[in-house]
């Protein structure tokens, strides 16, 4: 027990506790997968809230990231300074939007976040071409990926303009039941 | 939908008015909500689309602020220091904006948490966004004095102070904002709360203040006690690597058995503690001998123990004389009975909630979208694993796509009447298999029974004769599914989807009709034969039933797989590693679990048996799943599954549980010579006759009241279930009333989007007359002088613009142009009077616009001619 006291103080676990979907042993076990990443940048002690932050080459490196083929696009959106590095609290973050306790909407968010590869507030049709790129390992033909992407977007494009807003990719996820299930990283 | 107004896509207006703006404004601000600003050099070698704006989520669909001024505040700059923007109004005329550079556009808190549904804690922020169009636009106006930011958060943080401390956490936890503003949030909510507290009477603070100690501590220790529970989450590691190598849809299988697992640890301690463990101390010696092989038959030594119904004694136990008692057959029937009970509530419960998550609205499953986007499995992490799922996904999709090219394909008479001649002829094959494996096991089970009935020499010819019946059983339930596979892929199913229900359908029905025959063999043979202890035969049966089928599982790991797998790498390498087979596992579990449930009447330590037997099944599937199989190729809609299987585990068996030990209890005569309901005309007699003992007693004539009144009267039951009819009734009311409000909202949605396209188009216009007042005004005049082709106009002004896309929506049902038109001979626009305006009233007059462009087009609507627009 003595040892938790020297990472956090209980206060700063209670907050952690509130404002995330972990328990204390699971934030320590965060800090603990944090601070193995770089063990000469990351203190021990976290009492004070030391300022530091990973970079994103060190975070897609950890083994629940590497192969994942969004994993640039993950670290990035949830990076506060939007340059891919991460503190510590956006790595708790990040876990706890991709816990399994994380709702529906919270998850969707982030899910629309990551396909939107441009960052244009819109899945458009170049997201989708990146996604399927991403998917299938380019294997596709140009023809097949536009042709698969325009019946994405006739399928669930509801406002008719052509790309996928949020409230288009919220209500297909709606729909697909898998995704809570999916959009899960177990750390 | 049938719109696909895709002007807005090719428009380059469209991104400008949405995007550029925001980088302008944000890009020196440090926007807790927008994580992206520029990106990272390595980055944007990989993302070559990205131009480094800043992204600002918040714009989830701004429709909705379309109407009249609504959200327009928002906006409008403030210089608030902490200030960071939201719901951006999707059209700005960004050069027009003097003030974007420098501003910093002010937040209003969580952009998403309007989208959050269910729950009262996040009710307020949606009140918020209800707001009166009307009343928002004129305070609009009075913006720029005032810091709407600080009241819109204090606002936020008075409604959540005023939440209980769960909920407060809930609606925390879910704000999709980074974790420095949660907190700051959480932090300032609590300091809020003190200062509450503190404000109602300083004599108070002491006594408040040792409260919220007390609390803060209760809580801490509340903290204390969960992380020990998540000690017992055993296997979190094991499950975590299934999930990476083989995907969520092989880990369902494993959290089902695990979930099965744990009802098991559950069943067994409660009959444990309150059934075993007071016989224990009543028990008489045991005085048969023990060789071993009854493991396996279940019989012989262990009729003696606490395993079987009959062993439990009927007298009432007490060590000290005069001291509490024990009434064994009350004990025996409540245990059971509640947890029976237990067993529902927990099973409907999950049920319902696995049914709400997952079949939402299935129906509307968009098979592409969804394939693309949501698909993507994010536990697999085993690189071998991602590279072979995304090799399985590309031929999917391609698959998917020569089936599309394929057109469907139109069977001819003949074709349709051998189709449907190969089904029906399936079926009957299947359903006769299933009869005739019935009709096998009855007559099999009657002749076994006399030979119990008729000695009992314990030789070994007996024994392994006792061992035919559980033996015959459970061949049939193995390899009859083979046959049923190989029946479902000659029938040629069109859809892959149809083939797995129909034979899961098939083998339920197998399963299903063999548990009932044997049902039927021991409550109205066994039960009426001349043996000494029916009950104890039953139980004994089923513990056979129960090992064995545990033993060709753990066969079936070793041939299906293993040999399999063998054979698929050596032998004949084009079969390759075998895939692990989630339905057939999963029903064998069903059915595992349904002997289980039966057998809890007559042997009530199964469920620790089959506790065992499911933790060794845990491991070898999993040993079993790493070493032999790959991942499943197909994409398996593991929730929709899922859902399915629990489903089966209530309806057919869980409830035909229920029915047979209903008939066991009030029905049957329980045996004369042993068990704890010896010399009753029925178990449930043990009830009445308790209740009839209790009348004497005038301190619990509530109970007697309560049996008479509610329990043994035809009348309550008759009441409770007209109100749950009624009930049902009035929700499936409710049901549908939404349905019809669901379609009223999606029209609305389409309409919200013809608004904005039809805004963004006037937009542009405005804009493009800013740049260049001269060349429209020359268009105002031709437009004026050719009011007679409204619909023409568009690609008239713009020449230089691609044509196609105003080609394709004429195709459409959609129609702008004689809103345009309605608006440019009704409310004469402005861009032609004041082309060269300074920029500065830019915005005001974007809204004006608006405005007026809004009004016109629900004129219009009303209106719904269009001749009327022409002169």
């Amino acid at each position: 027990m003595g040892n938790k006291q020297t990472i956090f103080t209980d206060e700063q676990l209670d907050a952690y506790q509130d404002c995330t979907f972990f328990t204390r042993k699971e934030i320590l076990r965060l800090h603990g997968r944090y601070h193995e990443m770089a063990p000469n940048v990351v203190p021990m002690d976290y009492t004070k809230d030391p300022d530091v932050k990973l970079p994103m080459q060190l975070i897609i490196n950890m083994p629940e990231l590497k192969e994942n083929p969004f994993k640039e696009r993950i670290v990035s959106s949830f990076s506060e300074d939007g340059e891919g590095s991460l503190s510590f609290n956006d790595f708790v973050d990040m876990f706890s939007v991709l816990s399994e306790m994380a709702p529906r909407e919270l998850k969707a968010i982030y899910a629309f976040k990551i396909y939107d590869f441009n960052t244009d507030n819109f899945i458009c049709k170049a997201d989708l071409e990146q996604t399927l790129n991403k998917l299938t390992r380019e294997e596709l033909t140009a023809e097949e990926i536009t042709l698969v992407c325009e019946k994405v977007i006739e399928e669930a494009d509801m406002d008719g303009d052509g790309k996928l807003g949020f409230a288009d990719f919220e209500n297909m996820i709606s729909k697909a039941p898998d995704f809570l299930s999916t959009f899960h990283i177990r750390i | 939908m049938s719109y696909h107004y895709n002007e807005g896509f090719e428009n380059p207006d469209y991104y400008f008015s949405e995007t550029l703006e925001i980088d302008r404004r944000g890009s020196s601000q440090n926007n807790p909500f927008s994580h992206q600003t520029p990106d990272d050099p390595s980055l944007r070698g990989s993302y070559g689309e990205r131009s480094g704006r800043e992204q600002n989520y918040p714009v989830a669909i701004p429709m909705g602020s379309m109407r009249p001024g609504s959200e327009y505040r928002e906006d409008l700059p403030s210089r608030n220091p902490n200030g960071n923007f939201t719901d951006n109004l999707s059209f700005e005329p960004e050069p027009d904006l003097p003030y974007t550079p420098a501003s910093t556009f002010h937040q209003l808190d969580y952009p998403y948490a309007h989208r959050i549904s269910s729950g009262s804690e996040d009710s307020f922020v949606r009140r918020r966004n209800r707001r009166p169009p009307d009343e928002a636009f004129l305070t609009s106006s009075s913006v720029f004095g005032t810091d709407p930011v600080g009241s819109e958060e204090k606002d936020l943080i008075g409604s959540l102070a005023n939440m209980s401390t769960s909920e407060r956490i809930k609606a925390i936890q879910k704000m999709p904002g980074t974790m420095k503003k949660k907190r700051e949030i959480r932090n300032k909510v609590l300091k809020e709360i003190t200062e509450k507290s503190r404000h109602r009477g300083t004599q108070l603070s002491c006594c408040t203040q040792c409260l919220q100690d007390t609390a803060v501590s209760f809580r801490r220790f509340g903290n204390t006690i969960s992380e020990h529970f998540h000690l017992l989450r055993v296997w979190h590691k094991t499950l975590k690597i299934i999930g990476a190598e083989f995907g969520t849809s092989v880990l369902s299988y494993f959290i089902f058995l695990k979930w099965l697992l744990n009802f098991n640890i559950f069943s067994f301690l409660i009959n444990f503690s309150f059934i075993a463990i007071p016989q224990f101390l009543a028990a008489e010696p045991n005085n048969l001998s023990f060789t071993g092989l009854e493991l396996l038959t279940g019989a012989g030594y262990f009729q003696q123990t606490v395993l079987y119904y009959g062993f439990y004694t009927n007298a009432t136990i007490s060590k000290i004389k005069n001291g509490p008692s024990y009434n064994m057959q009350l004990a025996y029937i409540f245990t059971v009975g509640v947890h029976f009970v237990i067993c529902f509530l927990i099973l409907s419960f999950s049920m319902a909630n696995s049914f709400t998550r997952n079949f939402i609205n299935p129906q509307a499953y968009s098979v592409n979208a969804s394939k693309l986007l949501c698909t993507w499995d994010f536990n697999i992490t085993n690189e071998k694993a991602v590279k072979l799922k995304q090799k399985n996904l590309s031929t999917q999709i391609k698959e998917h796509l020569t089936e599309v090219n394929r057109e469907v394909v139109n069977f001819s008479v003949t074709q349709r009447i051998v189709r449907i001649g190969v089904h029906l002829l399936s079926w009957f094959a299947s359903l006769g298999t299933a009869v005739a494996a019935c009709a096998g096991v009855y007559f099999l089970s009657i002749n076994n029974l006399e030979l119990f009935v008729k000695g009992r020499n314990d030789d070994l010819e007996s024994q392994a004769a006792m061992l035919v019946l559980p033996l015959v059983a459970t061949l049939l339930n193995t390899f009859t599914p083979f046959f049923y596979s190989w029946l479902g892929r000659m029938e040629r199913f069109q859809t892959p989807g149809q083939q797995i229900y129909v034979t899961i359908a098939r083998n339920i029905i197998l399963k299903i009709s063999i548990v009932g025959i044997l049902c039927y063999y021991w409550l109205n043979i066994v039960s009426a034969s001349e043996s000494q202890c029916w009950e104890t035969l039953v139980g004994q049966d089923i513990y056979r039933l129960v090992l064995i089928d545990f033993i060709f599982c753990l066969l079936g790991s070793f041939f299906g797989e293993f040999l399999r797998r063998i054979i698929g790498t050596t032998v004949c390498v084009s079969l390759g590693q075998p895939e692990f087979d989630i339905g057939r596992n999963v029903l064998d579990l069903i059915y595992a679990q349904t002997l289980t449930w039966i057998g809890i009447l007559f042997s009530p330590l199964l469920p620790g048996i089959q506790m065992i037997a499911f933790s060794i099944v845990f491991y070898v599937k999993k040993v079993s799943l790493m070493r032999n199989c790959q991942p499943p190729r197909k994409v398996w809609r593991t929730a929709q599954m899922t859902t399915s299987f629990m489903f089966l585990l209530f309806c057919p068996s869980f409830l035909g549980v229920l029915c047979v030990i209903g008939v066991t209890v009030w029905r049957l005569k329980p045996s004369e010579g042993c068990g704890p309901f010896r010399g009753l005309s029925s178990m449930y007699a043990a009830v009445s006759e308790w209740i009839h003992t209790l009348e004497h007693y005038t301190a619990s004539e509530w109970v007697v009241w309560v049996y008479h009144n509610l329990i043994s009267s035809e009348l309550f039951f008759f009441i409770l279930s007209s109100i749950v009819l009624i009930i049902t009734y009035l929700y499936w009311q409710i049901i549908q009333g939404r349905k019809t409000m669901t379609k009223l909202l999606r029209k609305q949605i389409i309409n919200a989007a013809k608004d904005k396209m039809f805004l963004l188009e006037k937009l542009r216009r405005l804009q493009r007359a800013n740049r260049n007042p001269s060349a429209v005004r020359g268009q105002g005049q031709q437009r004026s002088s050719s009011p007679h082709h409204p619909s023409r106009q568009p690609a008239q002004q713009v020449p230089g613009y691609p044509g196609e896309a105003f080609d394709r929506d004429q195709n459409t049902s959609y129609t702008e142009y004689p809103y345009s038109a309605g608006i440019s001979s009704g409310t004469d626009f402005p861009l032609d009077g004041e082309p060269a305006q300074p920029s500065s009233s830019g915005m005001s007059k974007a809204v004006a616009l608006a405005l007026r462009a809004r009004e016109a087009a629900q004129w219009d609507d009303d209106d719904d001619d269009e001749g009327y627009f022409q002169p």
